[in-house]
C-alpha cells in the first residue's frame, strides 16, 4: 500500500491528514460563504467623469511612455459611456470635464488627432446643441492654436453648425477662421471655399460673389478644378442676384 | 582566458533554452498580438498608430521583465546551488566569469529583441522597427547589467529584483520628476524643498537616460533615424562600463 502511494500519488493519502485539520478546512470553508452572504450586494453604479491628472503624471505612471498612455486614455474616454453593470449616454457626460480630458490626451501625444476626431465626431454628434456648442468651441479653440494642423476639424465643425445647431452665424464664424488663417499648402480649397458656400446659404450673395471675385483675381489658385468651380459659383450666385 | 569566458556564456545560453525562455517570448508575442488586434478593434481612428503605440510598449515592458527575471533567477540558483563555488573552484577569474555571463544573457537579450521587433513589422515601418530593435538590445543590456549589480549585492531573489525594477522605474521618469521640481505649480522655497530638488538632480546625474530609449513615437511617427542611435550607444557603453565595474567590484570582495 505504501508503494503504490509512493509511486502513483507522491502526495500522502487523505487519511493522513488529523481530523482537527479536515474539520477545521470545512468550517472555514463555510464561514466563508456565510461571511459573503452578510455582505451588501454590489450594485452597478455609473461614476462621473472625474478630472484628470496633470500630464506629468501620466507620463511618469506609464514609465516614460506618453504616447502609450496617450493611445489608451482615448480608448478608455471612449468606453466610459460603458462602465460595469451601467450604461451612460454621451450626453450625460460632464462636457466642460471631457474638454479637460482630451487636452491632457493631446499633451501627451501632440501629433495624434483622436481627441480632435470624437471631439467633433462623437461628442459633437449628440443630440444637445449645448453640448454640440461646447465641443465645436474646443475644436475652435485648438484650430486657433495650429490652424494647419487642425482645419479639418474646424471643416467639420462649420457643417455642425449649418446642418445640426442651424446657428449659420456661428457657421460664419467658424469658416470665416478656416478661409483666413488656414493658410498652409495642406488645406484644400474646398475648406476655404466654405466661407462662400455659408455666406451664401445665409442670402448674403453680394458678400459671397465678392470673395468668390477676390479668390480669383488674388492669383493664388493654380487648380483648374478650382477656377472652374469658382467661375461656375460666380454665375450661380449672379443667377441668384437677377432672380431677387 | 578567453575560451573559458566562451563556455561560460555558451552554458548560460544553453540553460535559457532549456528554461523555455524563447518559448515564453513566443508565448508574449501571441498575447500581445491578440492584444493588439482587439485594441484595433476599439479604436475609431488612427487604428494603426493606437495598435503600435500600445503594442511597443507592452513589448518593451514586458522583454525588461523577462530578462530581468531570468537573469536574477538563475544567476541566483547558481549562487544557492553552489555551482559557483565549484566553477571558481577551478583556474577562473571572477572577471571571467562575469564576463562569460554577461556574453550569454546579451545574446539572449539580441533574440528577445529580434523576436519582439518582428511582430511590429506587422504595424510599423520596416526602419524604424530596426531602429527600436537596435534602442531595446541596448536598453536590454543595461537591465542586465544592473540585474547583475543587484544580485551580487543583495544575494537574495526578491531584493535584487525590487532593485532592479526600483531603478530602472526610476531611470525611466528622473526627467519628468525633475522638470516637475523645477517648475511646480506653487513655489517653495523651504530647506526641505531644496534637499528635495538636489536629490533628483543627482539622481539624473546617476541614473542612465533611460527615456531616449526605445521610444514609441518612432513607431507611431516615423521620427526616428540613423543619428538617434548614437547617443544611446554612447549611453550603453559609458553605464555597462560603470556597472560592470560596480558589479566585479562586489564579486571580488565576495566570500564564499
Amino acid at each position: 500500500m505504501v508503494h503504490y502511494f509512493h509511486y502513483l500519488h507522491k502526495d500522502r493519502p487523505v487519511s493522513d491528514v488529523p481530523k482537527s485539520v479536515k474539520w477545521l478546512l470545512v468550517i472555514s470553508f463555510v464561514l466563508q460563504l456565510i461571511w459573503h452572504g452578510f455582505q451588501q450586494p454590489v450594485v452597478a453604479n455609473a461614476k462621473d467623469l472625474a478630472p484628470p491628472l496633470s500630464t506629468r503624471s501620466y507620463v511618469m505612471s506609464s514609465l516614460g511612455e506618453p504616447i502609450a498612455a496617450a493611445k489608451f486614455l482615448n480608448l478608455w474616454l471612449q468606453a466610459y459611456d460603458n462602465q460595469p453593470g451601467a450604461s451612460l449616454s454621451f450626453h450625460q457626460l460632464d462636457y466642460p470635464r471631457l474638454t479637460q480630458w482630451l487636452d491632457t490626451i493631446l499633451e501627451l501625444d501632440p501629433d495624434g488627432h483622436y481627441p480632435m476626431l470624437v471631439a467633433s465626431r462623437v461628442y459633437g454628434s449628440v443630440k444637445n446643441p449645448e453640448k454640440q456648442r461646447i465641443m465645436t468651441d474646443y475644436v475652435f479653440s485648438k484650430f486657433i492654436e495650429e490652424p494647419n494642423k487642425y482645419w479639418r476639424w474646424l471643416a467639420h465643425a462649420v457643417i455642425t453648425a449649418k446642418h445640426e445647431l442651424k446657428d449659420l452665424d456661428l457657421a460664419l464664424k467658424y469658416a470665416d477662421a478656416l478661409a483666413e488663417k488656414a493658410t498652409g499648402e495642406n488645406v484644400p480649397y474646398w475648406a476655404k471655399d466654405m466661407k462662400i458656400i455659408v455666406l451664401e446659404d445665409m442670402g448674403q450673395l453680394e458678400a459671397a460673389k465678392i470673395l468668390v471675385g477676390a479668390l480669383i483675381d488674388s492669383g493664388e489658385i493654380a487648380d483648374p478644378y478650382e477656377l472652374n468651380f469658382l467661375t461656375h459659383k460666380i454665375a450661380t450666385l449672379e443667377e441668384k442676384t437677377a432672380n431677387e | 582566458m578567453f575560451s573559458q569566458v566562451l563556455t561560460i556564456s555558451r552554458f548560460t545560453i544553453i540553460e535559457a533554452l532549456r528554461n523555455r525562455l524563447i518559448l515564453m517570448s513566443f508565448l508574449v508575442v501571441g498575447i500581445s498580438f491578440a492584444l493588439v488586434e482587439f485594441i484595433g478593434e476599439l479604436a475609431i481612428t488612427e487604428h494603426r498608430a493606437t495598435q503600435v503605440a500600445i503594442l511597443a510598449a507592452f513589448l518593451r515592458m514586458s522583454a525588461v521583465v523577462i530578462i530581468t527575471l531570468f537573469v536574477v533567477s538563475s544567476t541566483v540558483r547558481e549562487l544557492h546551488d553552489k555551482t559557483l563555488e565549484m566553477i571558481l573552484a577551478m583556474p577562473i577569474r571572477r572577471g571571467s566569469y562575469y564576463l562569460g555571463k554577461l556574453i550569454g544573457y546579451l545574446y539572449l537579450a539580441v533574440l528577445l529583441a529580434v523576436i519582439f521587433s518582428v511582430l511590429l513589422l506587422l504595424y510599423a515601418d520596416s526602419e524604424q522597427v530596426f531602429i527600436w530593435m537596435i534602442s531595446l538590445f541596448l536598453e536590454l543590456t543595461l537591465v542586465i547589467a544592473l540585474s547583475l549589480v543587484m544580485l551580487f549585492t543583495f544575494n537574495q531573489l526578491p531584493s535584487a529584483l525590487a532593485g532592479v525594477f526600483l531603478i530602472y522605474g526610476a531611470s525611466r521618469i528622473v526627467s519628468s520628476i525633475l522638470l516637475m521640481s523645477k517648475y511646480p505649480i506653487v513655489a517653495h522655497t523651504s530647506t526641505a524643498q531644496q534637499f528635495m530638488d538636489g536629490f533628483i538632480e543627482l539622481l539624473t546625474w546617476l541614473l542612465p537616460d533611460m527615456h531616449r530609449y526605445t521610444q514609441t513615437s518612432w513607431l507611431t511617427y516615423n521620427t526616428a533615424d540613423s543619428g538617434t542611435l548614437l547617443p544611446l550607444f554612447g549611453q550603453t557603453v559609458v553605464y555597462l562600463v560603470f556597472l560592470s565595474f560596480i558589479a566585479l567590484f562586489d564579486f571580488y570582495r565576495k566570500n564564499f
